[in-house]
């Protein structure tokens, strides 16, 4: 940056760069604002910086503000902000500091000042806005010093507060609005001046010419008011993340970075949840049409998120889900509200008077139901209780929270409702307080308990892409996901075993199809990839997932003991294991008969009980004996609702309110209970969710006398759609040790099925027939429900592909369907394959699991064969 | 190792105990089976002044003595023998009294009468826990231990729920030096500790392995007086580490008995009652040493006043607990410290209720307890109707009642599920005797607090 290049034509676009606290800290953070000023300057753009203060510097003078009255606090503060300048001054190599020193002694004028002691308004707005002014200096020296000309500007010059109706005194000096529009004079003036500059967010002048400041993400307003002002080709908000996300990527690792939106969509996602941008932000741009882009400091190359205009996005989908803790309810029921003119307004008027703000409004003849969001005001004082004294006088009034809002944002909702059903089936399933949906079609909440909402979010993310609601395969809304992001490509999956076993599942193919095919050496990994976490005391295989003689013997050989749920599987794994000791089975039926647990125990299997029935009636038959003990730990989980395995809803475990009885009966009977286990679904890809139930698990055991062994059961989920992320087996080991290292006292034993062996099987099939009809494509296979009932029992989806044609481009989007008699013989929706031909080798992976032990004979159809490789 | 069954023992025997480099190992057993080591850790101990060193034997003896506690009750057997020392009548009479009603609620669980069974064996014309050794020792005409210059300094032990955390704030407003302690690995503690700004202290303790072994073995299981225990190891601390006193922190309600069985009151927490407290006291004077104080600073509060006390101050919100779940594995969230379901959790919950904005209390337990319809029975114990009430440290059934009866007259809690229906069912069959929130929020009742103290406690 030595070369000061000729200087732009007047009418050279105008950009507005935005940086906040932490990026105007440090040498090596302005190092890179000038190199991101100066390619826009190169670019031939005018670029206008706004700066927020250094970090922290805003809050010590709050502090400030706000201890006005201690003046041995006030000037602790002053020191450490007089420090934190030296600092960077120092840092930033500057020769001269008169500039920034003459701040500094504003900052001894304010303290010195005679208003200090009441806190008087405008003081404190005085106060706050060195900051800025503070931060903007040293920025200025330093550009210039690295020869990047800069002229400093001072925002209060372009931007004057205006007084708005029911604006308090407060809001007037800390919190002030300002009417921008662009205007070309003021434009052509700056033009004339040069062509960088930089100025301070969160600053503007008070109608009377003193200084009042913005509020909250005031610097993302300012950025925005100046784009306006300038009509700007662009404002940039530089961050420390990507952009804006489809959900908060803390709660949803898979949220996906969100690279367009619409003003009306980012000013929604950001008013219900997002904290990357401020939503005030948005309007000053969107009268003039200026675009917001969101930038990433740290990875500038990213494209981050783009806010205009118009999306031009063909079909609607929604773009995020967002959600608000700390929401409280306030519900007012009363018969004299009915066609009663004025009732709302006395109902208002009580918020009103009390100082709480109405967000969401749920309205019926009789009932209206109000949210307040959280608020200082709301936690520390009796406001609320003032305020239900109130409406009592004309209502029933009752409160309800903590509750939690969740928000689905697309332009649209409404033509979107009729494929929300998977999703209004979650929230069916809870308790919904209230339901809004507002005129303008942008979003669609529901607010429910706060406990709820953690585990809810990603579910709903989840559902919703499924639903094809959220339509992420649309490039140009939706970007990689956060985890993508963050990994990069590492967390990518390897290649699938079946690739590089192509040649022998070819030749096996042109024999009798349709045939499962089952990697040992794959099912050997999985295994091996299991015991090497060393957390887990014993591992069990759960054999009903798939029963085959060599995966029993496979898994034998790798140290597995064996999960039952039926008598004839534990004669099978007899049969196949002679050998095998009686303790190392696992017998874990649900509504068994009598005779299938005494001859388990006749026979020295371990026996699970799973509910009162049996310790109550058939007491005597474990008089003496040691058991397992299935509890229900309430909230079931899984990919689908007939694998959710927890629950009321759920017919597995003793409830937790009857397991004091459950103890009882053991005790009449000297039966000790020696192991607890649980079980809550399958498919489960987050590795916390066996931190919560260990960790439930290890608390519910401890006052019981002799409990051994927790039992986590299985669940482990295999990753099937290609967005999908395979679980983390280090986070799952790391998860496991810290519970383990707190109830070092239990044994831990698991029991996967589908983790060890879905990816080791392949369902192979060959092309019967094609057929169009509208248009839809049909591709025909002679495999069908009847051998793989999957896709049509639990909607699973499995990756489906040529194998014959496995090079070619998959263009042809088709329905994969086999030969059974049933609507519902569908083993892939809307897949994109290449063009199929009578006789192709069509495969279906990750089948190893619930594939031929599920198969039937319906249409006296054979179903396929087994082969190991 | 396979063990004998407990229950058939004998004899169970106070062996020996030790202390060397801040550990102090406390042997026991049944019969001639193996040694029972439970080890206790003092972190960074000093060396011990000489004139510490006899009160320091005394107090160590005293633990050695209660904490048997926890491995006498696996086989309750007919015979207690005491190896390691010979006590007098006036600490044979404590421990059979603590023995006695601090395993009241075991007894009752698994349906023992102990009466007449524990017998602390006496040498009426030794007296003194060590006696034998020629040291001065009380008699039972209530002669003291000589003092042995302890500084002004308050050892006060944090449990991770409201009322320890009440205690740190009232000594911290009347400018106590006071320390931070507990026992045992706990991060809730810890964290609570930490947010007292008191410097801390982190005792360890370890059970003996085998009793782990003795419980597979058939061992008897239940509840033992733990706050003996605690109280016992804080004193051998306060002579290592030097502190004049041990403030505790357990209410009137404690010193109530939960049921009557065959006769005898059982108090889920009798340890933390009032007797205890005055017997321990005089045992210390007496038999340890004469300038260390142990009380209960809360002792003269009831329950709610307590709860009133602990909402003036939020800075312990989001890290306190009462819940009797052990959480060992926290979380950021409310439902990672507080279950929701037990006896303490409805309790707090409802204890905190008059004195807190609401919106406040529902953060903090993240649900309102008062509208789920499902913890209907839980507050029903609490409040003493159509149950006894629960084996937890919880209030008086008055003081529930009280507390409900004030969340009935607010607008913001009356149509919540539980509340409406006290309203509509139970407190029309109350009776008129009830007292009032204000009469339950007096300070009154035995006590025993320093002077300084009791002014400290008013104005809190």
């Amino acid at each position: 940056m030595n070369s000061i290049p000729a200087t732009l034509p007047e009418d050279a676009p105008w950009v507005v760069l935005k940086f906040g606290g932490t990026s105007v800290s440090t040498r090596p953070r302005w190092d890179n604002i000038a190199s991101i000023a100066a390619s826009h300057r190169e670019a031939g753009r005018r670029v206008l910086i706004v700066v927020s203060a250094l970090s922290g510097i805003t809050d010590m003078l709050k502090g400030i503000g706000e201890g006005h009255a201690d003046g041995q606090r006030c000037q602790e503060l002053r020191e450490a902000i007089i420090a934190r300048h030296h600092t960077l001054f120092g840092e930033l190599g500057l020769p001269k500091r008169n500039a920034i020193d003459a701040w500094l002694a504003r900052l001894d004028q304010l303290l010195a000042d005679p208003r200090r002691p009441s806190g008087a308004l405008p003081w404190q707005a005085e106060l706050l806005a060195l900051g800025e002014l503070s931060s903007s200096t040293l920025g200025a020296l330093y550009l210039n010093s690295l020869g990047l000309t800069t002229h400093w500007l001072d925002s209060r010059d372009f931007f004057r507060a205006e007084a708005l109706p029911n604006q308090g005194d407060w809001a007037r000096w800390l919190s002030a609005s300002v009417q921008v529009r662009h205007d070309p004079a003021i434009t052509a003036k700056l033009a004339a001046r040069g062509d960088v500059f930089i100025a301070q967010g969160f600053i503007a002048r008070s109608g009377d010419g003193a200084t009042a400041v913005l509020g909250r993400g005031g610097s993302d307003t300012s950025a925005a008011y100046f784009g306006a002002l300038l009509k700007a080709e662009v404002v940039e908000i530089w961050t420390d993340v990507p952009g804006m996300f489809s959900a908060n990527p803390r709660q949803v690792p898979d949220a996906r970075l969100l690279s367009r939106l619409d003003y009306a969509e980012a000013q929604e996602i950001a008013t219900t949840g997002a904290k990357v941008l401020h939503p005030r932000c948005i309007h000053p741009v969107r009268d003039s049409r200026v675009p917001i882009r969101i930038k990433d400091t740290n990875r500038p190359d990213l494209p981050g998120t783009e806010i205009v205009w118009n999306t031009q996005a063909g079909a609607p989908s929604v773009k995020a889900i967002s959600s608000r803790k700390g929401i409280t309810l306030v519900s007012m029921e009363s018969i004299s509200m009915w066609q009663q003119v004025g009732f709302l307004a006395d109902v208002f008027e009580a918020f009103k008077r009390h100082g709480l703000s109405v967000d969401l409004i749920g309205s019926a003849e009789t009932n209206v139901t109000v949210s307040l969001d959280p608020s200082d005001n709301l936690l520390n004082s009796d406001v609320l209780a003032r305020l239900c004294a109130d409406l009592e006088a004309f209502c029933r009034v009752k409160v309800i929270a903590p509750c939690a809002a969740i928000t689905l944002v697309g332009r649209g909702m409404r033509a979107m409702l009729h494929r929300l059903s998977a999703v209004l089936a979650e929230f069916g399933a809870l308790d919904v307080h209230l339901i809004s949906q507002s005129s303008n079609n942008l979003n669609l909440t529901f607010v429910i308990d706060e406990g709820l909402v953690d585990s809810l979010i990603p579910r709903l993310h989840a559902l919703l892409i499924r639903a094809e609601v959220m339509r992420v395969d649309d490039a140009s809304v939706f970007g990689p996901s956060w985890s993508e992001l963050a990994h990069g490509a590492a967390a990518m999956r390897p290649a699938a075993w079946w690739r590089r076993e192509r040649k022998a599942l070819l030749e096996l193919g042109t024999g009798a199809t349709p045939c499962y095919v089952y990697s040992l050496d794959q099912i050997r990994e999985q295994a091996r990839g299991l015991a090497a976490l060393g957390m887990v005391d014993r591992w069990h295989y759960a054999l009903k997932a798939n029963p085959h003689a060599q995966i029993l013997r496979t898994l034998h050989a790798e140290g597995f003991a064996f999960e039952c749920v039926s008598w004839d599987e534990v004669e099978a794994v007899r049969s196949t294991l002679p050998t095998l000791a009686a303790e190392r089975i696992l017998f874990t039926p649900n509504f068994a008969p009598r005779e299938e647990y005494r001859a388990a125990l006749a026979a020295g299997v371990r026996v699970t009980l799973d509910a009162l029935h049996p310790i109550a009636e058939w007491g005597a038959d474990f008089a003496g004996r040691e058991i397992f003990l299935r509890v229900d730990l309430g909230a079931g989980r899984g990919h689908h609702d007939k694998v959710k395995t927890g629950g009321a809803q759920s017919k597995f475990g003793v409830s937790l309110d009857e397991i004091e009885a459950f103890r009882a009966h053991a005790r009449r009977h000297g039966t000790r209970i020696v192991g607890l286990h649980a079980h809550l679904g399958s498919g489960i890809l987050d590795a916390q969710h066996w931190r919560t139930v260990y960790a439930q698990l290890a608390s519910l055991a401890e006052p019981f006398n002799r409990i051994e062994v927790l039992d986590l059961g299985g669940g482990l989920g295999v990753p099937s759609r290609p967005e999908d992320l395979p679980l983390d087996l280090d986070a799952l080991g790391a998860a496991l040790a810290e519970v383990k290292q707190a109830y070092p006292q239990f044994q831990l034993w698991m029991e996967p099925g589908r983790y060890l062996v879905a990816e080791a099987g392949v369902l192979l099939a060959r092309v019967t027939q094609t057929k169009r009809k509208g248009d839809i494509h049909y591709v025909g296979i002679d495999a069908g429900m009847n051998s793989l009932i999957r896709p049509a029992l639990y909607e699973a989806w499995h990756e489906i592909v040529n194998l014959s044609r496995l090079d070619e481009a998959a263009e042809d989007l088709v329905q994969v369907v086999g030969p059974i008699c049933e609507t519902g013989d569908v083993l892939g929706n809307n897949r994109r394959l290449p063009g199929c031909r009578e006789g192709d080798v069509i495969l279906i992976a990750e089948a190893g699991a619930y594939g031929a032990v599920m198969a039937s004979h319906y249409n006296l159809r054979k179903p396929a064969a087994e082969v190991c490789l | 190792m396979s063990l004998n069954d407990p229950r058939m023992a004998k004899a169970f025997r106070f062996v020996r105990s030790e202390y060397s480099g801040g550990e102090a190992r406390l042997v026991y057993a049944f019969d001639d089976g193996p040694e029972l080591v439970e080890r206790i850790g003092f972190p960074a101990a000093p060396a011990l002044a000489p004139e510490r060193e006899a009160a320091f034997a005394a107090a160590l003896e005293l633990l050695h003595l209660i904490a048997g506690v926890s491995y006498y009750k696996a086989g309750v057997p007919g015979e207690i023998r005491i190896e390691s020392t010979t006590i007098d009548r006036i600490t044979a009479a404590f421990l059979d009294d603590l023995y006695l009603h601090g395993l009241g609620e075991f007894a009752y669980t698994n349906k023992l009468d102990l009466r007449g069974r524990i017998r602390f064996p006496s040498h009426a014309g030794h007296p003194g826990l060590r006696r034998d050794d020629g040291e001065m020792g009380a008699d039972s005409s209530g002669v003291r231990r000589a003092a042995i210059g302890l500084p002004r300094s308050t050892l006060v032990p944090i449990g991770g729920g409201k009322d320890s955390l009440v205690s740190v704030e009232i000594l911290k407003a009347a400018g106590e030096n006071a320390t931070a302690v507990w026992i045992g690995n706990s991060g809730l503690i810890e964290s609570c500790a930490g947010r007292t700004g008191l410097p801390m202290l982190n005792i360890s303790r370890a059970i003996s392995p085998l009793l782990f072994e003795y419980n597979r073995a058939g061992a008897l299981n239940g509840h033992i007086p733990v706050t003996a225990i605690n109280s016992a190891i804080l004193v051998v601390a306060a002579i290592l580490y030097g502190h004049d006193a041990i403030a505790f922190s357990n209410e009137r309600s404690a010193s109530s008995a939960t049921l009557e069985y065959d006769g005898m009151p059982i108090n889920h927490q009798w340890s933390k009652g009032w007797a205890f407290e005055r017997g321990f006291r005089s045992l210390i004077h007496s038999h340890v040493a004469a300038d260390l104080d142990y009380y209960s600073l809360l002792r003269p509060l009831s329950e709610l006043a307590v709860a009133s006390r602990f909402a003036k101050n939020n800075r312990y919100d989001d890290v306190f607990s009462s819940c009797n779940r052990n959480f060992r594995i926290l979380g950021p969230k409310p439902s990672d410290r507080w279950c929701g379901q037990c006896p303490k959790c409805h309790f707090v919950f409802l204890a905190l209720a008059p004195f807190m904005p609401k919106p406040r209390l529902l953060a903090i337990f993240g649900r309102n307890l008062l509208d789920d319809p499902a913890q209907i029975a839980g507050f029903d114990a609490l409040l003493e109707y159509r149950d006894h009430k629960p084996f937890e440290c919880v209030g008086e059934g008055h003081e529930s009642r009280a507390a409900m009866a004030e969340l009935a007259r607010r607008a913001e809690w009356r149509e919540d599920a539980i509340v409406e229906r006290f309203i509509h069912e139970v407190q029309p069959q109350l009776g008129p005797d009830e007292r009032s929130l204000e009469a339950l929020l007096q300070v009154e009742g035995e006590r025993h607090l320093p002077a300084r103290l009791v002014d400290a406690l008013e104005r809190s």
